[in-house]
């Protein structure tokens, strides 16, 4: 029965966003066209979304094995919460989530029309409810969870038990989702502007509120992956440039980067940088998906091997060739603006530029190491692995020199600043700069590249600390909070490097078999080995290692890593024990137990600063935050309520922002 | 003022001094480890993304030991990196070396640092051109105007475009679906039998004739798990490679426990032929008895010169 309502919600909805596409597109082409059945196709699509999603966690909470998806990723020992979250933990369910949040976009897209951008809202509904019909098509007929299955097994397998270990799996999957799919709307709004003729100018002002909704949320995702990446695959780091965590950071590169151009002179312009990085983010959305539902990579977070891969492979390509062909159509068009006058080399636009030409750079670096491998497999039969190795060479020298143009950009004024006035405003920070370069340079032996790094993150926090200041002081305390959510922002990149380049350079890790009552220390922290625990019931063994943490003689606490053994996936778990600290975190792991249970083989790492890089990527995403609530003035909503009149209750508006 | 400034001037240089020699300290710094360096650049060739040197498998480990002896028997960290990339293939290397298809991946920043760079060089000189006189630029030359297209054009060219993408999936997904799955990859690292993954290595290498390669995986698996069949499939490499005392001891450690097992009298024959010619044709005609129609029979039988 829950199979049947889903697979027709399935239906309904693919019937609905053919209909909203084409209700839209009527729209586009005759202003005149009344926008009611469009907007009622669009919300039919979202409530068929919410119902399958509905239908699909019916069946795994009611542990109704009938189903496939249920039969393969539900179980009757996994508890509620985790039986919630294992609709996305694989590819099938994900895909559903993936739809729901997709269609709520679309849902709240259509209800907020831009004040001066009538004519290109329905162009860019018509692009994202596109996209929805072929999401929904995809989820119908080659990944189609409601499938029936025979015999009916009696309990199920459960999901994953990575993904069961951590409560941070009921929120990272959908934040990174809702930052993912909501580059489908500034997408959606740069082939708006290429299509809806002279109204399409204005397509950047929606594009960029979007844009910051889903920078925000993805930002947001990204950071939560890297830290269950280090509470729970237990090797002690956060990032480890997985193709998987390569494909959410390349839009986000790319994204940022969009949103950076639309701050230079001349971003009206429908030919340049800020079309292209739109245009390329959510592409890059596509190609992360395509990668990660394929099985085409080998990856801890990657889904296995599927039908999917080819048919999301050729909507990637049609998609890509459409775009690129109405670009090129674009640029046969009259320039929307005169050439703009040269900008003095050293002004703000200068700046922005280099920051984009960095920040793409780097993309397109991250890309081709990602891709290198199946490339090489693919052309030259050989195969070639691409390693951390590879980024920390060409990615981590140019994310130093971004850092440093972070804290240049506010030194230099729009219009042009002199050499003699930028050396006035520079003394300061680069004070402090050379001061994080010399103290930890005289005191340790980081190494040059983490030196620059310190230098680099310090000149710019320096410098944006300085700016936001001035800008305090000379509009007497009402900055707008754009401004505050900016500087928030590039503090907190700059605190996530200072860490990133702290843990790289300071962690120290020994490891040892342990007969209980024996100790190991590294770096001041001493764990000693207190007894062994051996439990076991029908979901799976667990053995954890009770540590006593602190100075030899005298523990200040507890650590308990455990090792946990799951038969249903024939998969061991070691799940790591982490006691955070301001600046050292003491992150021990259990590797193995012997035979015997009398000894214990411990890691015992001890991590420093990494606290920065959650401190940091949390202040980011308050500033993304923040920046957002400034895009939104209150005037501008009164307005469009007063303007919408065709809309039946128009009580409550939803802003972009409104997800919050 | 003055003071101020000459006292920040001050500040500066002594910050700059610091810096300098803060960096200097550390350019110095030698990796003291050659070993830990060497096993950092390698990728466990059983796990996903992880360096030899992190990785817990056992396969790691045995690497790790090749390399410090190799380093302690007076080889050079580059000699080492080219014995195992021999053995255990290109992929070994966690990062592709600049070389062939490599060197296109390391060309990628400095291709789009390039291209960025120049397209943005082209244009600041195309406008520092155009500013003197600060005249609009002349309008480009329209061409002929767009063909008129109808509303109606569109709407249908659209209607058209979104039934074939519907279209398409539902045919192509089916298709798709029931194709052969392509083989499984391995599984992620923290497969609960590492021992199936090593033993599934040892085959591979066994197949491309890496016999050493393959010899040093089941050592590491016969430690791991002692058991009969992995000890018969050592002794066998062992043989290959003319190692026979340590394949007949294995093998006899299998007639101990489970005594007229056919492999294991038939490795203990092959193994005892150079030691002990009369020994090895006793233990193979018992191996004929007890297994007459085992697949390697007839050449024991052609062995023993039975005809």
């Amino acid at each position: 029965m829950t199979g049947q309502v889903g697979s027709v919600a399935l239906g309904a909805g693919l019937a609905a966003s053919v209909a909203a596409t084409l209700l839209w597109l009527r729209r586009a082409l005759a202003p005149d066209a009344p926008v009611r059945p469009a907007r009622l196709a669009t919300a039919a699509a979202l409530v068929a979304a919410v119902l399958a999603c509905g239908a699909a966690e019916w069946a795994l909470l009611r542990h109704d094995f009938s189903l496939r998806f249920v039969a393969e990723h539900g179980g009757r020992h996994v508890p509620v919460y985790y039986t919630v979250t294992s609709l996305w933990s694989a590819l099938d369910g994900s895909l559903l989530l993936w739809l729901l949040i997709l269609t709520g976009y679309a849902g709240l897209l259509a209800r907020t029309v831009p004040a001066d951008g009538r004519r290109l809202h329905p162009w860019a509904m018509a692009v994202v409810s596109v996209v929805a019909v072929f999401f929904f098509a995809l989820s119908h007929f080659a990944a189609n969870p409601f499938h029936p299955v025979a015999p009916v097994p009696a309990d199920g397998p459960g999901p994953n038990p990575l993904l069961r270990t951590h409560p941070a799996m009921g929120l990272h999957p959908p934040l990174l989702y809702a930052g993912y799919v909501g580059l489908v709307v500034p997408f959606g709004y740069a082939l708006a502007g290429l299509l809806a003729g002279p109204a399409g100018r204005r397509w950047a002002v929606p594009a960029r509120r979007w844009t910051l909704l889903a920078w925000t949320l993805l930002t947001a995702g990204i950071l939560l992956g890297a830290w269950w990446s280090y509470a729970v695959l237990g090797w002690g780091g956060y990032w480890a440039w997985d193709p998987v965590e390569n494909a959410s950071l390349v839009p986000w590169l790319t994204a940022t980067a969009f949103l950076h151009a639309l701050r230079r002179p001349g971003a009206v312009d429908r030919t340049g940088w800020p079309v292209g990085l739109a245009c390329a983010s959510f592409l890059l959305v596509l190609l992360g998906t395509f990668l990660t539902r394929s099985g085409m990579v080998a990856s801890v977070h990657a889904f296995t091997a599927s039908p999917l891969g080819p048919v999301l492979l050729g909507f990637l390509l049609v998609t890509a060739v459409g775009t690129v062909l109405l670009i090129g159509w674009r640029l046969r068009l009259p320039a929307d603006s005169d050439t703009p006058r040269a900008e003095p080399l050293l002004s703000r636009p200068t700046a922005l530029l280099g920051t984009l030409i960095l920040l793409t750079t780097i993309a397109a670096v991250v890309l081709a190491g990602t891709l290198f491998p199946l490339l090489a497999e693919a052309v030259s039969g050989t195969t070639a692995a691409v390693g951390p190795g590879y980024f920390h060479r060409t990615v981590v020298p140019l994310a130093i020199v971004l850092l440093g143009l972070v804290g240049l950009a506010p030194l230099l004024s729009r219009a042009g600043t002199s050499p003699g006035e930028l050396a006035g405003r520079a003394a300061a920070p680069a004070g402090v700069a050379l001061a994080a370069v010399a103290v930890p340079g005289l005191l340790s032996r980081p190494g040059p590249t983490v030196l620059a790094a310190f230098g680099c993150a310090g000149f710019a926090l320096a410098s944006t600390a300085a700016d936001l200041w001035r800008r305090l002081r000379a509009s007497g305390r009402r900055a707008g909070w754009s401004r505050i959510g900016t500087a928030l922002a590039h503090a907190g990149i700059a605190l996530v490097a200072v860490g990133a380049a702290a843990s790289a350079a300071y962690t120290v890790s020994v490891e040892r078999e342990l007969a209980v009552g024996e100790s190991l220390t590294a770096s001041g922290a001493t764990v000693r080995l207190a007894a062994i625990e051996r439990t076991g019931d029908d979901a799976g063994m667990r053995v954890r290692a009770r540590l006593a943490v602190g100075p030899s003689g005298r523990p200040t606490g507890t650590a308990a890593p455990e090792l946990t053994y799951h038969p249903g996936h024939d998969l061991t778990v070691s799940v790591p024990a982490i006691r955070p600290g301001l600046l050292r975190d003491t992150y021990t792991t259990l590797l193995a137990v012997s035979a015997d249970g009398r000894t214990a083989t411990v890691r015992l790492a001890v991590n420093r600063m990494v606290s920065l890089v959650w401190a940091g990527g949390a202040l980011t995403v308050l500033g993304g935050a923040l920046v957002l609530a400034g895009t939104v003035p209150r005037r501008a909503r009164r307005g469009r309520i007063r303007r919408d009149r065709d809309r039946p209750r128009p009580a409550a508006p939803v802003a972009p922002g409104g997800a919050r | 003022m003055r003071p101020r400034r000459a006292v920040g001037a001050a500040v500066l240089l002594v910050l700059l001094l610091g810096a300098v020699l803060g960096t200097y300290r550390s350019v110095r710094v030698a990796d003291d480890d050659p070993a830990r360096r060497l096993s950092s650049e390698l990728r466990c060739p059983a796990c996903q993304g992880e360096s030899v040197a992190d990785s817990r498998s056992p396969i790691a480990a045995a690497i790790r030991e090749v390399i410090a002896a190799r380093l302690r028997a007076g080889d050079s960290p580059e000699e080492v990196r080219t014995y195992l990339v021999r053995r255990y293939g290109a992929e070994v290397l966690a990062t592709p070396p600049a070389q062939g298809w490599g060197l296109l991946l390391w060309l990628v920043p400095v291709l789009a640092l390039g291209v960025g760079a120049g397209s943005a060089l082209r244009t600041h000189r195309r406008r520092r051109g155009a500013a003197p006189g600060a005249r609009p630029a002349p309008p480009r030359p329209t061409r002929r105007p767009p063909p008129p297209v109808t509303a109606a054009g569109v709407w249908t060219a659209g209607a058209v475009a979104v039934l074939a993408l519907v279209g398409g999936v539902a045919v192509a997904a089916p298709r798709l679906a029931t194709a052969p799955e392509p083989a499984r990859r391995p599984g992620p690292a923290i497969a609960a039998d590492p021992v199936l993954d090593l033993l599934a290595l040892a085959r591979a290498a066994e197949e491309q004739g890496r016999y050493e390669a393959a010899a040093e995986i089941y050592r590491t698996a016969l430690e791991r798990r002692p058991a009969d069949e992995i000890r018969l499939r050592f002794a066998f490499i062992l043989i290959r490679l003319g190692q026979t005392a340590e394949a007949a001891r294995l093998a006899e450690t299998v007639l101990a426990a489970r005594p007229d097992t056919p492999d294991a009298l038939l490795m203990l024959g092959l193994a005892q032929r150079d030691s002990d010619p009369a020994a090895s044709v006793h233990t193979l005609r018992r191996f004929l008895d007890r297994a007459p129609g085992h697949p390697a029979a007839a050449e024991v039988r052609r062995l023993l010169g039975d005809g």
